[in-house]
């Protein structure tokens, strides 16, 4: 795909534009994934999102050690190890480093960064329950980080420039959405991996680059004939899909064919949209907090499950693939009893694999898929 | 004589009291599979591991054992049954306590367990590896405190509770476990959610919402408890257990105050079983509690008088973060290195509240006391509380021993440390533990760590006398 190509090249130019930005007084604004930070807000304010998705690899998770302990998941472990090593790139980029706590992993990246790094740190959090208390409580984080970054940014956050970037944004989500809707009827019409690479990209690129590239990439998509194959149809799951994760590679090299993603971390959400009725910072909190599939450190994680097992139904996918990070006990607690249900309701089978970015582990993970893949195709042993 | 009457008499039973207990008794030894051919391992065990000469010591023991048969027996007894995490801010299970009234069993079965099928029999394991096997694997850095709960559960030694009360604010884990014990026995479970969210370096302060968020989630406990199990758990239930135990509150209170004396009068084995008593038990703790303490204390005052010690006068004085809630050897291994461990995270007070601020429901009240307390609030606060707590103790050491399966600890492995050493310029040993069960985590293991520690402190307390 010719896009891929123009998307390359941009993300290879990506820290050269982000520093001559700041170097004419833009604000870079970072933040860890999960999918709680509106960047409407960032955007609003003229400043310029960076989602803090890469990971994957060892060397980052081992930079951490004099930080932390090993009990971490290795995704924050990395990102800590990026942040206190002086030398990543984006980290080096940015003014400010939005930490949207979800859960206590990622609570650990928002200490140890600040305590042990000169970058601001800006929290502010997320609870585990959708009720009006708490809803309350993630608008008054919003309200909070509005002022923030219109203080750094010296720009006043208004209702209009909010909902010009929620336009913005919301055409960037219908984009995906069209692109994982595509993906449900039989046939390749995008490679799962080509959907993560788009996905990921959108979490670092210039946005208006980005919904640009993705309406030539859905336009491309549907004009094209779609490529006929038999490979397993596959639900791939878990808390946090990096940008450097080669699981998804790993799958289609064995066979199989990733057709939809669930992700707490490293997929952006991108099934509701944000309501341009009304006072434009309660809409965010509503699409981003009430509306958005919760992730499974929600108590309790049922909806999200629910959503699974929507999502199989509807990609008929022939299996499902669950990625654990190591230590994230949400996640681990769900894989035990999730199988059950999900081949109960859709009569699929479920694999977990799990890592701690430790490079070692690619020959068994590609053994476990195989065969996972040769049983979900009909296969005996 | 049954065969576990010698050991009752250890725990502080007398003639009558087996008599009274027998039934009981008899049926928790048979739900925790302790047998005859057991007893000469656990009466050992016992006399080793605790200083039996102390009557307050041997009440203790019969405290915890009374609690284990509370808790075992609940449903037989046709008691409510309500579980809380562990740990948990004080107030709203006492409360819960106070409103269900006796007829009731309101605590934490892990911390129960780990204190009389762990501390006293040393018969976790079997119960840890059904957990393993029940959706909490090991090797997984899996809360073993929640594998506890699980694992007694499902070997039906624990019986189903008719609600379970989550520290969703805190930690992810325990109500993570609490969802898989519904997904398998169906028991209403309610969350208390809020989020850790201040900035690094905010504590005493707080973002107001803070409270209003967790009073709410308070306030959503009460009236689920209202609904669950019929009563209204109110203001002044709140304020008559605190009267009642106000005489608790500060037997505690005195003895913690004289584990400061010079030397160490007794091991922190036992103030840790008084202290978890108060943390674990609504029961026991306020029935047996009060006479326990008295006792106790008046044995210790006798100890500190003497200027008699468990460790030699003058040794390295280190505040403790937790003694190990199943294993006493880990902590009396600490203290053969020569180490008084004189205080714990108790032994300083968080700060009183301000008397200008003013809440309108029982819930906001315990939520600002929380705050206060550190540990709720953030790492930074936390990590702060014990630092300022090791400076007005004039401490030579602090071990931070955090549970390395427990995330609000683990993320602060190194800060602990980095923020003690700077803002008291305290020693501080960060040592990865087990305090609920310590298969991996044995005293051995840890030996090495604390003997070269208690070294340092001990040539740096000769350094500095030498300077003066
Ligand atoms: S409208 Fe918004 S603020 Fe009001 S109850 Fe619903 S979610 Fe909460
Ligand atoms: S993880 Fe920590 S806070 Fe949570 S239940 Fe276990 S010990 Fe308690």
């Amino acid at each position: 795909m010719e896009e891929l190509q123009r998307l390359s090249s941009h993300l290879e130019n990506r820290l050269s534009d982000l520093a001559a930005a700041r170097g004419n007084g833009t604000r870079i604004v970072g933040y860890t994934p999960g999918g709680y930070l509106p960047e409407e807000l960032v955007l609003a304010a003229g400043a310029v999102p960076v989602c803090m998705i890469q990971a994957g690899e060892r060397t980052a998770v081992e930079s951490s050690e004099p930080y932390i302990c090993r009990w971490i998941d290795p995704f924050c472990r990395a990102q800590i190890g990026l942040a206190t090593s002086g030398r990543d790139p984006y980290y080096s980029a940015l003014d400010l480093l939005v930490v949207p706590i979800t859960d206590n992993h990622i609570r650990a990246i928002a200490d140890v960064v600040d305590y042990n790094t000169d970058l601001e740190v800006f929290p502010f959090g997320v609870p585990h329950m959708k009720e009006p208390s708490t809803f309350q409580y993630y608008l008054h984080g919003l309200v909070r980080l509005k002022e923030r970054i219109e203080a750094l940014t010296g720009t006043k956050i208004t209702d209009e420039g909010l909902k010009e970037s929620i336009r913005l944004c919301n055409r960037e989500r219908e984009l995906f959405r069209t692109l994982s809707t595509l993906r449900q009827s039989p046939g390749e019409a995008i490679s799962g991996s080509s959907f993560i690479a788009l996905n990921h990209a959108s979490s670092v690129s210039d946005k208006r680059f980005m919904v640009q590239l993705l309406e030539s990439v859905a336009h491309t998509v549907m004009s094209q004939p779609r490529r006929q194959d038999n490979a397993p149809r596959i639900l791939l799951t878990g808390s946090t899909l990096a940008m450097g994760d080669t699981l998804p590679n790993l799958i289609e090299d064995s066979g199989g064919a990733v057709v939809i993603e669930e992700f707490a971390e490293g997929i952006r959400p991108y099934w509701q949209d944000v309501s341009l009725e009304g006072d434009p910072l309660h809409a965010l909190a509503e699409a981003y907090f009430m509306d958005r599939v919760a992730p499974a450190w929600f108590r309790p994680g049922t909806e999200r499950q629910n959503f699974l097992i929507r999502l199989a139904r509807g990609w008929h996918v022939d299996g499902v693939i669950w990625y654990q990070l190591l230590f994230r006990e949400s996640y681990k607690t769900e894989s035990y009893y999730f199988p059950d249900r999900l081949q109960r309701q859709t009569g699929r089978s479920m694999l977990v694999v799990e890592s701690d970015y430790d490079q070692s582990e690619a020959g068994q993970m590609k053994t476990r898929i195989e065969t996972f893949l040769h049983i979900i195709t009909g296969g005996t042993d | 004589m049954a065969f576990y009457d010698r050991l009752l008499e250890l725990c502080g039973f007398e003639g009558d009291d087996i008599e009274q207990q027998r039934p009981r008794m008899e049926q928790v030894f048979t739900t925790i599979h302790i047998g005859p051919d057991d007893m000469p391992r656990v009466e050992e065990r016992v006399r080793r591991q605790h200083d039996l000469s102390l009557t307050g010591v041997r009440r203790l023991l019969r405290a915890w054992l009374l609690e284990l048969a509370d808790l075992v027996l609940a449903r037989d007894e046709g008691k409510r049954i309500v579980y809380y995490g562990y740990p948990s801010i004080q107030g709203p299970g006492m409360a819960i306590k106070a409103a269900l009234g006796e007829h009731s069993y309101v605590g934490c079965p892990d911390v129960v367990l780990c204190h009389s099928v762990g501390l006293i029999f040393d018969a976790l394991t079997p119960i840890l590896e059904t957990a393993e096997n029940r959706g909490l694997p090991a090797g997984h850095g899996l809360c073993s405190l929640q594998q506890v709960r699980n694992g007694a559960l499902a070997r039906g030694i624990i019986p189903v509770p008719d609600l379970v009360v989550g520290s969703s604010y805190y930690c992810d884990m325990g109500s993570k476990a609490d969802e898989l014990l519904h997904e398998i026995y169906g028991h209403p479970a309610v969350y208390i959610d809020g989020s850790m969210d201040s900035r690094w370096g905010e504590f005493p302060g707080y973002d107001p919402e803070r409270i209003t968020l967790m009073g709410t989630q308070l306030g959503k406990l009460f009236s689920t408890v209202e609904d669950v199990l019929g009563v209204r758990v109110t203001r002044d239930c709140m304020r008559e257990t605190m009267a009642t135990n106000r005489a608790l509150f500060s037997g505690l209170g005195r003895l913690t105050f004289q584990m400061m004396a010079d030397p160490v009068p007794i091991s922190a084995v036992v103030s840790g079983m008084a202290l978890n008593l108060a943390a674990a038990s609504t029961g026991r703790f306020m029935r047996e509690g009060p006479e326990t303490l008295e006792i106790l204390c008046s044995e210790v005052q006798e100890r500190v008088d003497a200027g008699v010690g468990i460790v030699e006068k003058g040794a390295p004085r280190v505040l403790n973060f937790a003694v190990s809630f199943s294993d006493p050897e880990i902590t009396h291994m600490m203290e053969r290195a020569g180490l008084a461990l004189a205080a714990s995270f108790v032994t300083v007070p968080p700060a009183k509240r301000d008397p200008s601020l003013s809440f309108e429901t029982l819930g906001e009240e315990l939520a600002e006391a929380a705050m206060r307390s550190g540990a709720y609030h953030s790492t930074y606060g936390f990590a702060k509380r014990f630092a300022q707590a090791a400076r007005a103790l004039q401490m030579d050491g602090v071990i931070w021993g955090y549970q390395y399966n427990c995330r609000p600890q683990a993320l602060g492995s190194h800060l602990f440390k980095q923020v003690i050493e700077e803002e008291a310029g305290v020693p501080t040993l960060s040592l990865e533990m087990d305090i609920y069960e310590s298969r991996s985590y044995s005293a051995e293991a840890l030996k090495t760590r604390v003997e070269a520690f208690a070294e340092m402190l001990r040539a740096r307390k000769v350094l500095n006398q030498g300077g003066r």
